[in-house]
């Protein structure tokens, strides 16, 4: 039995559809140590095995350091892998994070996104991955189900092409996505075969085998380690047309396009834009329609790609603006402001000096609500006038 | 087991005619018994493993640091929290494609008593089909002799110096082997250098046992450097180790313990702590304290082979 005899559109959780999206990508192995509010990913996982849909090696860790090494073992010696992770578990595996970037190892993660160590905080947030931006990780943040489903599937393309080779982390909101039951188109199981068979024609990467000789150690020395950091380097700055190409293909494939490196809805013509991510930006795409109604020239720059950073579209896009607001939901120490808006004023010399304003909310579960995202709007509308404003607005704080 | 073939020893055989898999001029100190493990192993196992390890004594010799002397097996350096989980990761994605494959960690005692403790149980716990060996050198003779869990009662180290206020590790080491085999592997076992047929089939043992599960055997590896002996003594110091019941040789299959050599009249600590300078110093008072310790850990492991048999 295929999965997709089960029926074409299912009613099911985020985390339901990363666990689908994993299986229909037949991995060799998986693991997962369960974690509020990931470990539903785990127990759909460990039920499709338990059901015989799948012939995937489950390993039940002892703990997420654990999960990575295992995935990157396996990864290592040539299987395609996966596992999921949020917060806590994340930083519990930083060390084999990095080790996994290191090593290349095309690993797909999904993280339902939640507020890192620090304060007790069982909630929704994207300090986690905020927290790990620089390990030499791809890191997508998508914004429902269908899209977690879809963006696991590419997730596995962008990983293991012969020219990226890196780890991936498909992100979206704990909490809000990993429960939220939506309807989600499970895709054949022969079209995503179809989909990923084009790996099989590229050329085999090293992996460990018995009699080789093969010594992999992530101590490179000297001039090696320089120029094995500058390869990994810029197999990173191929990611961003590469996620474009793969999202165009998909959508040959599946009918869905999500826009490759970021998504833009109703730019046309529009004098400000508002930049966020993840589950934010439907909540976005409603408000800019109600202010579009009241004549105010707003469009949405959803983030999809955070490593490595979009900045050439982000320019095309943004340039030629009157004023742009972000909205973060994690903080940046030390800068008073969302970590997406630090690395936007980044292209500034790109799209020159507008106003920028950052916007901190939706921290620890809290709602990122349509009034919220209006006053964004007004207040951007605003400085694009030549009004005064305020850089950094913390909205809970200020309701 | 041992003294039943005693006649019959092939152990010359592996050096002689087991191709070796290192080539000369490895970056490992004068009179190193983790050298000669390393190089044993093998021998016996053949080259045809994957060898799992992470930073240590044995690193840079297996990923290559020192370019003009190599080895030729295929090893993944993992990191000291991972060795038994990417030992793992290979072993059932083997599985998964259906290839019988040797998956072989080798780590110091600073991963697999400390930092890599947890993994390791996990694994020992999920009986994951690889083959654990440690090469206890009794703390982190990498770093500059450090103290590990497995450094001894009164060892005097890097971070256990030996000052007015305390002299040396003030807590016993863990008994780690005796850990895993309580973990349920399907074999647990110790051997040394000086007892290389013993360790040999030992080896052999694993290879066939780790098709059923979980492996692991416990090498006493003493340190030149860290250790402070004189580099022909190596062979003596483990030697010693067995003779005093310091480092007892025995074996768990299937839960079953044996001990493999039973000394006849035990020689007394005194003989093992003087040859290390380590130990040296110990009063009179520490050293009866020790012995105390010795004997109740032998009492155990007798113990455990007079009940389960």
């Amino acid at each position: 039995m295929t999965l997709a005899q089960k029926g074409k559109v299912r009613v099911i959780t985020g985390n339901s559809a990363a666990a689908y999206g994993a299986m229909l990508c037949r991995p060799d192995v998986a693991t997962s140590y369960p974690i509020t509010p990931m470990s539903e990913v785990a127990e759909q996982l460990s039920t499709f095995r338990s059901n015989g849909l799948t012939d995937t090696e489950m390993v039940e860790v002892e703990g997420e350091n654990s999960a990575m090494n295992v995935v990157l073992g396996a990864s290592m010696a040539g299987g395609r892998v996966f596992t999921a992770t949020s917060s806590w578990g994340l930083s519990f595996m930083y060390d084999a994070v990095q080790h996994a970037s290191g090593y290349r190892a095309p690993i797909v993660m999904v993280i339902a996104n939640r507020e890192s160590p620090g304060i007790l905080a069982v909630s929704g947030g994207q300090q986690d991955i905020i927290s790990v931006r620089d390990t030499g990780w791809i890191q997508v943040i998508v914004e429902e189900g269908q899209e977690i489903l879809d963006m696991v599937i590419m997730a596995f393309r962008l990983a293991e092409d012969y020219d990226i080779q890196l780890p991936v982390m498909v992100n979206y909101d704990g909490f809000y996505l990993s429960y939220m039951a939506t309807a989600v188109e499970i895709p054949e199981q022969r079209d995503v075969d179809q989909f990923l068979s084009v790996l099989k024609q590229q050329p085999r990467r090293q992996t460990l085998e018995p009699g080789r000789a093969l010594g992999c150690g992530t101590h490179g020395i000297d001039l090696g380690f320089v120029e094995l950091r500058y390869r990994q380097c810029m197999a990173m700055e191929r990611v961003t047309t590469k996620l474009d190409d793969i999202d165009r293909e998909f959508s040959e494939y599946f009918g869905r396009s999500y826009g490759g490196q970021i998504e833009e809805y109703r730019t046309d013509g529009a004098e400000i834009i508002i930049v966020t991510s993840g589950g934010a930006a439907g909540t976005t795409r409603v408000v800019v329609d109600s202010k579009r109604e009241e004549g105010i020239k707003v469009g949405l720059v959803k983030l999809r790609l955070f490593r490595p950073f979009p900045r050439k579209r982000l320019a095309e896009v943004l340039k030629g603006r009157k004023a742009i607001g972000v909205i973060d939901r994690s903080v940046g120490f030390g800068w008073n402001s969302g970590p997406m808006y630090m690395e936007l004023r980044a292209i500034t010399p790109e799209i020159g000096i507008i106003p920028m304003l950052s916007y901190i909310d939706g921290l620890a579960n809290l709602d990122i609500t349509i009034p919220h995202i209006e006053r964004v709007v007004d207040e951007v509308h605003n400085a694009a006038q030549g009004k005064p404003y305020q850089e950094v607005t913390w909205i809970p704080l200020e309701e | 087991m041992v003294q039943e073939k005693k006649r019959k020893l092939k152990v010359f055989d592996y050096f002689y005619e087991a191709e070796e898999q290192f080539s000369g001029g490895l970056a490992w100190c004068a009179g190193c018994t983790l050298e000669l493990a390393a190089r044993f192993v093998p021998k016996v196992l053949g080259k045809d493993i994957i060898l799992v390890g992470c930073p240590g004594c044995s690193a840079p010799v297996f990923y290559g640091q020192n370019r003009g002397a190599w080895h030729r097996m295929a090893y993944f350096s993992s990191l000291m929290t991972g060795v038994a989980s990417s030992a793992t990761g290979i072993s059932r994605y083997y599985r998964k494609i259906g290839k019988d494959v040797t998956v072989v960690c080798f780590t110091g005692d600073g991963c697999s008593a400390d930092i890599g403790f947890q993994p390791l149980s996990g694994a020992a716990e999920r009986n994951e089909k690889i083959i654990y060996i440690t090469y206890d050198n009794e703390g982190y003779m990498n770093t500059g002799y450090q103290r590990s869990s497995t450094t001894p009662l009164g060892a005097s180290t890097s971070t256990t110096p030996v000052g007015t206020a305390s002299q040396g590790k003030l807590t016993p080491a863990k008994n780690v082997p005796l850990l895993m085999a309580m973990h349920g592997a399907v074999y647990a076992a110790t051997a040394t250098l000086s007892h290389l047929e013993d360790f040999a089939k030992k080896l052999q043992k694993a290879k066939e046992k780790v098709h059923e599960g979980f492996v692991y055997i416990h090498i006493f590896a003493p340190c030149v450097m860290g250790w402070r002996f004189a580099t022909d003594q190596s062979i003596e110091v483990c030697r010693m180790a067995v003779r005093t019941n310091y480092f007892p040789l025995w074996e768990a299959e299937d839960g079953k313990f044996s001990l493999n050599l039973e000394v006849a009249n035990p020689k007394p600590i005194q003989e093992f702590i003087k040859l290390v300078r380590k130990f040296s110093h110990m009063q009179e008072a520490d050293i009866t304290g020790f012995q105390q310790m010795v004997d109740q850990r032998y009492a155990i492991i007798k113990k455990l082979c007079e009940v389960i048999k």
